[in-house]
């Protein structure tokens, strides 16, 4: 080993010559920690590791299996899922696949009812908690539990109040024959309130940490020359808040598309498909179809899009900044 | 400054309002736990307190039977419990250690620059996109159903989250203090053991918190890759039915409530940290 060249590199002020000395008589890994780069080096090798073993060899066997019509049931092992290649016809096939887009359109739609109704109940709590009050500390406790608990245990609580005997009817003062889980208009809407009562607290916190930031001296300022609490918000607070807005609504709308659990636990997607989001159909494709070929290659494009807009998103959200 | 009087009340009409929106669902499955089976629905008469509180539908998870019940299952809590302690923890432990390390080279050495989008990219997709590979490579491998399978499948999924919250952690010790140890000759493995690492124990705690109560809260990945042995506890919640048939609704509700303590408790305790968790470090508060 060239030891000299690689002393030179690395700079260790102030070290006496004797330790370098004996770091040199015990080989690699005395030397590991007085050199920045071997040392970041086995730092973020775990890491790294770990994530090459989830994303390379994944994509490569996902993009392999959704070129054929391999499934599980065949008694064929997946590397010799070539015997069945299709030259591209499940990509053809979801392209005209109704089920899909109808999922991908009740996902769309949960997200566009679900995510602005969390962000306004989110603001306006955020709005009541930026001045100090008796209990605020208390309050805000209580707010934020629902984000916390399990989402399978929020299905299971949902489930239970929207049980045509449970609680939902009887404060409504509505039969018990009215059904919302198993009726096709109001099964969505019953997701739709449970997701929105689990992730307000959500947007509430990101909101209020984001108008907060807001310094205290120029709300001051807009107080003496006249502006009400109203104007002050409108034109001093939100404008600071526009990054924070967006970081929550990304973020909200990333994880609403992903939604599975209180679906899965709540509806299992019925009735019927009424509730059958991307995450539902796919699973049910999984599981119940076993068509995992086809799986793969519904996940491949996801995959691709969402990438795209990310990193469009991404190269706005850089030019916006800079 | 003072606060006219009418816009108090209607502050606090408001925040009352929205407590009790969060408080009516929650109170209904803590009051269900403790309802004895002809309470369980309103078919009786509405209760939203039990009338004869019972312990029946806790005895019943725990052992799989109680008294004055036909109906018996044939496994208790016990075992899914365990699954979900120990999977959560071991999931935790490797996002933690790894996440820590690689962030403290990228926050300090500057190496890998690409790292923390790569690891942010793991949390754009819905899994189950993603998840068909996975499974064959699990069954593959023989993890399906295994301790260390779940583990391991955890502690990629959260690596993202350990990695930006520690590396926000990270970004504000201030390197003078770094640096004047290494003019006195620490090396930078001494440097980072025992300089930096003491300094963002607090950091450490809560992120190793904060990556628990994701890895307890999943549903999805335990469903695709447990079968029977190392079911977690809200699987075993959710699968939960009576032979005879029917909703086990108490026993359920006294499941879930179990399931729902540990994240609150600790989500309580590292309230603090909640924004900068959930943002990837983008905000604090």
């Amino acid at each position: 080993m060239t030891d000299a060249t690689a002393e030179t590199i690395t700079d260790t002020p102030a070290e006496p010559a004797s330790a370098k000395a004996n770091r040199r008589s015990r080989g690699y890994w005395a030397g590991v920690a007085h050199d920045s780069r071997k040392l970041g080096f086995w730092f973020v090798a775990p890491a790294v590791l770990l994530l090459l073993f989830i994303v390379v060899f994944p994509l490569a066997m996902q993009l392999y299996l959704s070129l054929t019509w391999w499934t599980p049931l065949d008694g064929v092992r997946w590397y010799r899922a070539y015997e069945s290649f299709n030259s591209g016809d499940n990509y053809a096939r979801l392209l005209t696949d109704g089920a899909l887009w109808a999922a991908l359109g009740r996902t769309v739609l949960l997200m566009a009812i679900a995510v602005p109704a969390q962000f306004l109940l989110g603001l306006g709590l955020a709005y009541l908690f930026m001045e100090q009050f008796v209990g605020r500390k208390f309050f805000y406790s209580i707010l934020l539990t629902p984000m916390m608990i399990v989402p399978a245990v929020v299905g299971l609580i949902f489930f239970l109040l929207f049980q045509g005997t449970g609680p939902v009817n009887d404060t409504l003062r509505l039969p018990t024959s009215f059904a919302w889980l198993t009726d096709v208009h109001r099964a969505m809407l019953a997701v739709i309130i449970a997701d929105t009562w689990q992730w307000t607290p959500l947007m509430f916190l990101i909101l209020l940490a984001g108008m907060l930031g807001v310094p205290a001296d120029q709300l001051t300022a807009g107080r003496l020359l006249g502006a009400s609490n109203w104007q002050n918000f409108c034109k001093i607070v939100l404008p600071r808040m526009k990054s924070v807005i967006a970081i929550a609504l990304v973020l909200r709308s990333v994880e609403c598309f992903k939604i599975f659990d209180v679906i899965f636990v709540m509806t299992k997607g019925g009735p019927g498909v009424e509730t059958e989001t991307i995450s539902l159909f796919l699973y049910k494709k999984t599981f119940a179809d076993l068509d995992w070929s086809y799986v793969a290659a519904i996940g491949l494009t996801i995959l691709f899009s969402l990438s795209l807009i990310a990193a469009r998103g991404l190269s706005y959200a850089a030019k916006r900044k800079g | 400054m003072r606060t006219p009087l009418r816009a108090l009340v209607i502050r606090y009409a408001f925040v009352i309002l929205a407590c009790a929106v969060v408080i009516y669902p929650l109170l209904w499955m803590i009051t269900m736990a403790f309802k004895p089976f002809p309470e369980w629905t309103t078919g009786t008469g509405m209760t939203w307190f039990p009338k004869q509180p019972t312990l029946q539908n806790f005895e019943f998870v725990i052992f799989g039977h109680a008294q004055g019940l036909v109906v018996s299952l044939d496994r208790g809590i016990v075992g899914p419990l365990a699954a979900s302690l120990i999977t959560s923890i071991c999931g935790t432990a490797l996002a933690v250690v790894t996440g820590t390390l690689s962030s403290y080279a990228v926050a300090r050495f500057g190496i890998m620059s690409l790292l923390p989008l790569s690891v942010l990219q793991l949390r754009l997709f819905p899994p189950l996109a993603v998840m068909i590979p996975v499974m064959v490579m699990w069954a593959f491998i023989g993890a399906v159903d295994t301790w260390w399978g779940l583990s391991l499948i955890y502690g990629i999924v959260t690596l993202p989250f350990a990695f930006w919250l520690m590396k926000t952690f990270f970004d504000e010790v201030p390197v003078e203090i770094e640096d004047a140890a290494r003019v006195s000759g620490c090396s930078y493995w001494r440097v980072f053991y025992r300089i930096t690492l003491p300094i963002v124990k607090p950091g450490l705690a809560t992120c190793a918190l904060f990556v628990f109560i994701l890895n307890w809260s999943d549903y999805l990945l335990a469903l695709l890759l447990t079968q029977k042995n190392w079911v977690t506890l809200p699987i075993y919640m959710s699968t939960l039915t009576s032979p005879m048939g029917g909703q086990m609704y108490g026993m359920k509700a006294a499941l879930g409530l179990i399931a729902a303590i540990p994240p609150v408790v600790f989500g309580l305790l590292i309230q603090k940290h909640l924004v900068r968790g959930l943002t990837f470090g983008a905000l604090k508060q």
